[in-house]
């Protein structure tokens, strides 16, 4: 075979896997199928724990990765199995027959409205996380109102939620609560903000400095209870009812801004390309790795790795790993050819 | 009895190795769900008789647990499935509150 | 025409006629104790039933048409109802004409009961009156049936029937009688004709009708003479009210184990539910093993699908919600005095009761208030905050007492708010005020219903949308509450409409269903995910509803849009 390998997906994992094939001496090919580089983390403000920004992380990648041949806009449209490879179809036309395919597919952002009974799509003041994030990126947003008295943030929503049909945990939401908390108490100083969470999963390096600060630093209150369900008051503030687990009591507030954390789930656009490759797709509903411990990157098809969240939701931190491990992988696979 | 001039209260710590389990495990073989409530409080907070007489299916699965009298708790319930709707684990709460109602004397 | 013996009588007729002793004497002793069993009103009112002249003709016409000639199965399917037709109303018709040919050649051996059963054994030539001739065609109509009954027993299929009981050994041995008594009779009767006597032929066809009419009492065959007594029962008004006796019993022996309601329920998308149809129901009342009624009882989602296609009108949910009744629960709730937050006045307006289910589904009750704007009606939210169940959950649980105290209470506040109109979202709520409340010179109404007037008033101007809606009949709007059309002509008015090939009568439930106490969220994916591919199959682009519950259970696994009703009709109408 040709030495080919295929990169799908050109976000932080297709880029950062491009990258390091490209040191080992490759030239892959990166298969996007939006107009731009970068995937979610594009459209992302800024990252947590350092609050650094994620359009820069994302544009030093793209100017690292200009020896890749890159399509976007492109999609794959057929993958058929060969005997020492694959042969992939795009959407241009372009027909490549590869030697290794990397999976770098990512992940949904789960539909709020799906959860009617958190208002998004019904009441006016009510968007989700990443609504939020483009605000923060300058985009106009005429739900986020001039100076908001009030602010609660719900964490998952469609995470850890059998009636959303995803039972798992989406790992980045608490901490990306905590962090659009802290960015929103930065630029209103006065409002109150409130945190409402089943659990808080703050697992990573400093995500607990984050935590703390939050609560000392920035005022912001957590209130352990999951939010059942949100109203409009006569005024049209919108009225929340959660229970205060910790005191024991139901509880309502209102509230000017409701920010719901929505999850990660399986990106649902590659269920046809997984099928043809022969992919198995794991409980969680995301692509099966050869084992969740050892092999996370190794699916079940010989040449076919994966990098990033469709595998299940990750931080940057372990996607750029995850990235740089597969590319590694994929170059002594090709050399044992 | 002597008056010593104070009394003895019992002590308000809850002892897990006394705590009487039998209820708890008569419930979980009548409805399995009982064993996987993560107390996050949506089954509270969505009840309409919640607001009203304080009635919590998450306090009471946890008396429940705790080997404690939940008589004075359910008094309320008007079975209208709220709870089961809201439940992220999925739990079937009418199922469990009905249960509980059949398990206790 | 001539009498072969002077005496009449042969040692063979004695099965025949201890079989007709024993079954006629124990189908008399089950009737008194049902008729005893029911409630003293009941009971009178059904006494009273016997002897108005109006009645008896519609009992009458109701046990012709239902019981011999099976038109709702003609309906259903013809070739089973030609089946049960051919041998029900051919039997009928064989031993009237017998009885009228003996009564009219041989009225002194009238009394004997057997002479018309065995008479071409006693009656030499008696084959050539019109009658015989007659009763000759309707013994080939029976035998074509008998022939269908046996390709029936072992191709099922062909019958359209995709899943049928399997039959209890006491069923078997009915079935093999039924099976025998006619064939044998056509033998003996074409052998006495033609001269020969040897009694082997008529001994066994008297022992078949024997050994049929011995097992009829203790199998499915009970059927027969309880579905009689159930069209007595019925058209007398008398309901369900005790667990397992009186109407129940009649209801569970009337049920002829055809199996009907097995491919009809919608818990069957999960083989794991096979044993839970009405039909089984029906058998473990009558072997009496509360255990698996309980089971049965607890697990269904009394969307009464089964009802709607039962040939003899077994009603399957009512039949639970009693035997749920039945249980005893030691600590029970108390609504006597439970009060609301608030006291809603609605001097001779619109009160709009959305039920706590809508609390989740905040899109209706939005709508259904915006669109009430839109058509100038002055209205009061009732339960905008929350309010008190209307009482349904806990009907259908079967705590009935500790519902008819919510009622009561629900009924103070809505009478007391002094409202001319009830206008309910959740078909749930709107089954329960229909049936259980008393709310003098309050019209309760539907908002199909309901908006479906302003609409022909010219309240409401729609402007027609390009989206193409496949409308899921609720089970509490539609086979409850017997709302079909206006949620139909709704739509056409706001947007395509097309059929599911399963729709209104024989809609199938989203399995989101609160009548189901034990079915576990986890079990219930498979019903719904069934329910969709039925919408699937229609040529919309969108699934609309009319309930809460439905919207919320559709929502989670579709792949196409789900609206409420409300929504629907809200997002195309403007203000005039």
């Amino acid at each position: 075979m040709n030495g080919n390998i295929v990169i799908i997906g050109g976000g932080i994992a297709g880029m950062e896997a491009a990258k390091a094939l490209l040191a080992l001496g490759h030239t892959p090919i990166l298969v996007e199928a939006s107009r731009t580089l970068g995937g979610h983390v594009a459209s992302w403000h800024k990252l947590f724990p350092d609050m650094s920004s994620a359009k820069n992380l994302t544009a030093r990648l793209q100017s690292e990765i200009s020896g890749a041949n890159i399509f976007t806009d492109t999609r794959v449209i057929s993958l058929n199995r060969l005997v020492d490879g694959y042969s992939l179809k795009l959407s241009n036309g372009i027909v490549i027959n590869a030697s290794a395919l990397l999976f770098a597919t990512g992940f949904n952002l789960f539909d709020a409205a799906k959860k009617e009974e958190y208002g998004y799509g019904v009441y006016d003041r009510v968007i989700t996380n990443s609504d939020l994030e483009a605000w923060f990126s300058g985009k106009e947003d005429r739900r986020v109102p001039k100076v908001p008295e009030s602010i609660g943030f719900v964490h998952c929503v469609g995470s850890r939620d059998l009636k959303a049909c995803n039972g798992q945990c989406s790992k980045v939401c608490c901490a990306t609560a905590i962090k659009q908390a802290i960015e929103m108490k930065e630029r209103f100083p006065y409002a109150k903000v409130y945190c409402f969470y089943m659990d808080l999963r703050l697992f990573g390096k400093k995500y607990e400095d984050f935590y703390v600060n939050a609560q000392r630093d920035y005022g912001i209150q957590f209130i352990r209870g999951r939010v059942s369900e949100v109203g409009e008051t006569f005024d049209g503030r919108l009225q929340l009812k959660a229970e205060d687990t910790l005191s024991g009591k139901p509880l309502k507030v209102c509230l000017d801004l409701l920010v719901l954390m929505s999850g990660i789930v399986r990106n649902r656009s590659i269920e046809e390309l997984s099928d043809m490759a022969g992919l198995e797709t794991d409980s969680d509903g995301f692509l099966r790795s050869a084992d969740n411990e050892y092999a996370v990157i190794e699916s079940n098809r010989p040449g076919i790795y994966y990098a990033g969240a469709c595998t299940g939701p990750k931080t940057v931190p372990e996607t750029v790993a995850e990235a740089r491990s597969a590319a590694l992988a994929i170059h002594s696979y090709l050399e044992s050819l | 009895m002597t008056d010593f001039g104070f009394t003895l209260s019992r002590s308000s710590t809850l002892d897990l190795q006394k705590v009487d389990e039998g209820r708890f495990e008569q419930l979980c073989r009548l409805e399995k769900g009982a064993a996987v409530c993560i107390g996050c409080g949506s089954c509270s907070a969505t009840c309409p008789a919640g607001s009203l007489s304080g009635m919590s299916v998450r306090k009471i699965l946890l008396a429940v647990r705790r080997g404690q009298d939940i008589h004075r708790m359910l008094q309320c319930c008007m079975l209208c499935g709220k709870c089961t709707m809201v439940c992220p684990r999925g739990i079937n709460t009418r199922h469990l509150i009905l249960s509980i109602c059949s398990i206790y004397d | 025409m001539t009498e072969r013996f002077t005496t009449g009588f042969h040692p063979f007729v004695i099965p025949f006629l201890a079989g007709m002793v024993f079954v006629l004497g124990v189908c008399l002793i089950k009737a008194v104790i049902a008729v005893r069993e029911l409630d003293g009103t009941d009971r009178k009112k059904w006494f009273l039933s016997l002897l108005h002249p109006n009645l008896i003709v519609k009992n009458t016409i109701d046990i012709i048409l239902d019981c011999l000639i099976h038109v709702r199965l003609w309906k259903r399917n013809r070739l089973l109802g030609f089946m049960h037709s051919s041998i029900a109303f051919g039997w009928f018709m064989i031993i009237l004409l017998g009885h009228l040919q003996v009564l009219m050649f041989f009225p002194e051996r009238l009394g004997t009961f057997y002479y018309p059963i065995f008479f071409d054994y006693f009656i030499e030539g008696g084959q050539h009156t019109w009658i015989s001739r007659i009763m000759d065609g309707f013994l080939i109509l029976v035998l074509a049936g008998i022939s269908l009954a046996i390709i029936k027993r072992f191709w099922s299929r062909i019958f359209g029937m995709r899943r049928t009981t399997r039959p209890t050994l006491y069923n078997l041995i009915g079935l093999y009688s039924l099976w025998a008594i006619f064939p044998l009779r056509f033998l003996a009767e074409q052998c006495a004709r033609a001269g020969d006597l040897s009694v082997s032929l008529w001994w066994a066809y008297s022992i078949a009708l024997c050994i049929f009419m011995v097992v009829l009492p203790f199998g499915r065959y009970l059927h027969i003479p309880a579905e009689m007594l159930l069209i007595t029962f019925r058209n007398a008004g008398v309901g369900i009210t005790r667990p397992h006796k009186g109407m129940a019993r009649v209801q569970a022996d009337s049920c002829p184990n055809c199996g009907v309601c097995i491919d009809a329920c919608p818990m069957n998308a999960d083989p794991a539910n096979l044993k839970d149809s009405t039909v089984y129901l029906t058998r473990q009342f009558r072997r009496g093993n509360r255990e698996r009624v309980r089971e049965i009882s607890d697990k269904c989602l009394l969307c009464g699908k089964c009802t709607s296609v039962c040939q003899v009108g077994v009603d399957g949910p009512r039949l639970r919600i009693l035997a749920r009744a039945a249980r005893k629960y030691n600590i029970a709730p108390d609504f006597s005095d439970a009060g609301t937050a608030t006291v809603v006045r609605a001097e001779n307006k619109v009160l709009y009761f959305s039920g706590c289910m809508t609390a989740l589904t905040p899109k209706t009750g939005r709508s259904v208030e915006s669109i009430l704007k839109k058509a100038g009606i002055d209205y009061e939210w009732m339960d905008r905050d929350g309010g008190l169940c209307c009482g349904r959950p806990l009907h259908t649980a079967g705590r009935l007492k500790e519902a008819s105290q919510l009622v009561r209470r629900n009924e103070e506040l809505i009478i007391g708010s002094g409202a001319a109109v009830l206008l309910v979202s959740c078909p749930i709520c709107y089954r329960e005020f229909k049936e259980n409340y008393r709310l003098p010179g309050i019209r309760v109404v539907h908002y199909a219903d309901y908006f479906c007037e302003l609409m022909d008033k010219g309240l409401l101007c729609f402007e027609k949308s390009d989206a193409c809606y496949v409308f899921h009949d609720p089970c509490e709007l539609g086979r409850g509450c017997g709302i079909y059309e206006t949620p139909r002509k709704l739509i056409s008015k706001a947007a395509g409409i097309a059929e599911a090939p399963k729709n209104r009568e024989e809609s199938i439930c989203c399995g989101g269903s609160l009548g189901s106490l034990s079915l576990d969220f986890s079990r219930r994916e498979k019903i719904t995910r069934a329910s969709l591919e039925n919408l699937y199959g229609s040529k919309a682009d969108a699934i609309a509803t009319a309930c809460p519950l439905c919207l919320a259970t559709f929502s989670r696994y579709s792949d196409r849009p789900v609206k409420d009703l409300a929504q629907i009709i809200d997002e195309q109408t403007e203000k005039i």
